[in-house]
């Protein structure tokens, strides 16, 4: 029946789920530490396999998970905290997953016409990791809404 | 001796009569106990979390806490499973086979339950 292992009501996979996107989460935060070094070749290849690796959970794990539980009562019962939480991260998660993607694309690769190419990176950058970590914490609240008894009651 | 002979006997038979007026009556009241029984999901457990049964009782789970659960057979195939139910949504399944059925809640799988059919 795979149970979790963190002492809440969640499953196995989503106790792994919540650690791995937490420690994305703080893995984002040293490759922008890394940036601020000026270790640029090392900034790159820890976003970008962070941003890879949040994609396959994203896929394999949320998308099935919201299409089964969350999608088919929503708008109906978009009131209730259980169907909002869920819906207002995967649409924050979802955009900030592209934004993230977009920039690898654009700072990491040549695929993009020069037309949709950035220029001006920190910015951008600095942006997608506010919207992560605010996607991070609807993600825990949802976590937390699912999976703990007793909360917000 | 005639007079209490007969007394005897209709007190025996009354006495007889009622019993097995009464036996039939609670072995009616038992069957219709078991012919429908209701699980209630609330705060994150099953209410009863065991429970036993006749051969073709129905079972009806009826979520009564505030997220959606489900009501899953923990057998391989799986016996029984519910789609996600709401707040206030029922799941019924009618038991045709004696055994013990263990379910779990697949969202959350601590969530568990036992019907014994006999």
């Amino acid at each position: 029946m795979n149970q979790g292992f963190l002492g809440t009501q969640a499953p196995f996979a989503a106790d792994v789920v919540l650690l791995l996107e937490l420690a994305m989460g703080a893995g984002l935060l040293v490759g922008a530490w890394l940036a601020r070094a000026k270790r640029y070749r090392q900034h790159g290849w820890c976003q970008s396999v962070i941003v890879i690796l949040n994609l396959a959970v994203i896929t394999l794990t949320m998308v099935p998970s919201f299409r089964t539980h969350v999608l088919p009562r929503i708008p109906a019962k978009l009131s209730k905290p259980y169907f909002a939480l869920a819906t207002a991260h995967a649409a924050l998660g979802s955009t900030t997953e592209v934004a993230a993607l977009y920039i690898l694309l654009a700072a990491g690769t040549r695929l993009l016409p020069e037309r949709l190419r950035i220029s001006r990176y920190k910015p951008w950058m600095r942006a997608v990791l506010a919207l992560w970590w605010a996607a991070l914490f609807l993600g825990f609240a949802t976590y937390a809404r699912w999976y703990v008894p007793n909360l917000f009651r | 001796m005639r007079r209490s002979v007969f007394v005897a006997v209709v007190v025996a038979m009354v006495v007889l009569g009622s019993a097995a007026l009464g036996g039939k009556h609670s072995a009616l009241a038992a069957q219709q106990k078991t012919q429908s029984v209701e699980v209630k999901i609330d705060n994150f457990s099953f209410g009863p979390a065991a429970l036993t049964v006749s051969v073709g009782s129905t079972v009806t789970w009826t979520n009564r806490d505030d997220i959606p659960h489900t009501v899953v057979s923990a057998d391989d195939p799986k016996v029984f499973k519910s789609k996600v139910l709401d707040t206030d949504e029922k799941f019924s399944f009618t038991f045709t086979k004696a055994g013990t059925y263990a379910y779990f809640c697949s969202i959350h799988p601590k969530m568990t339950g036992k019907v014994v059919v006999q």
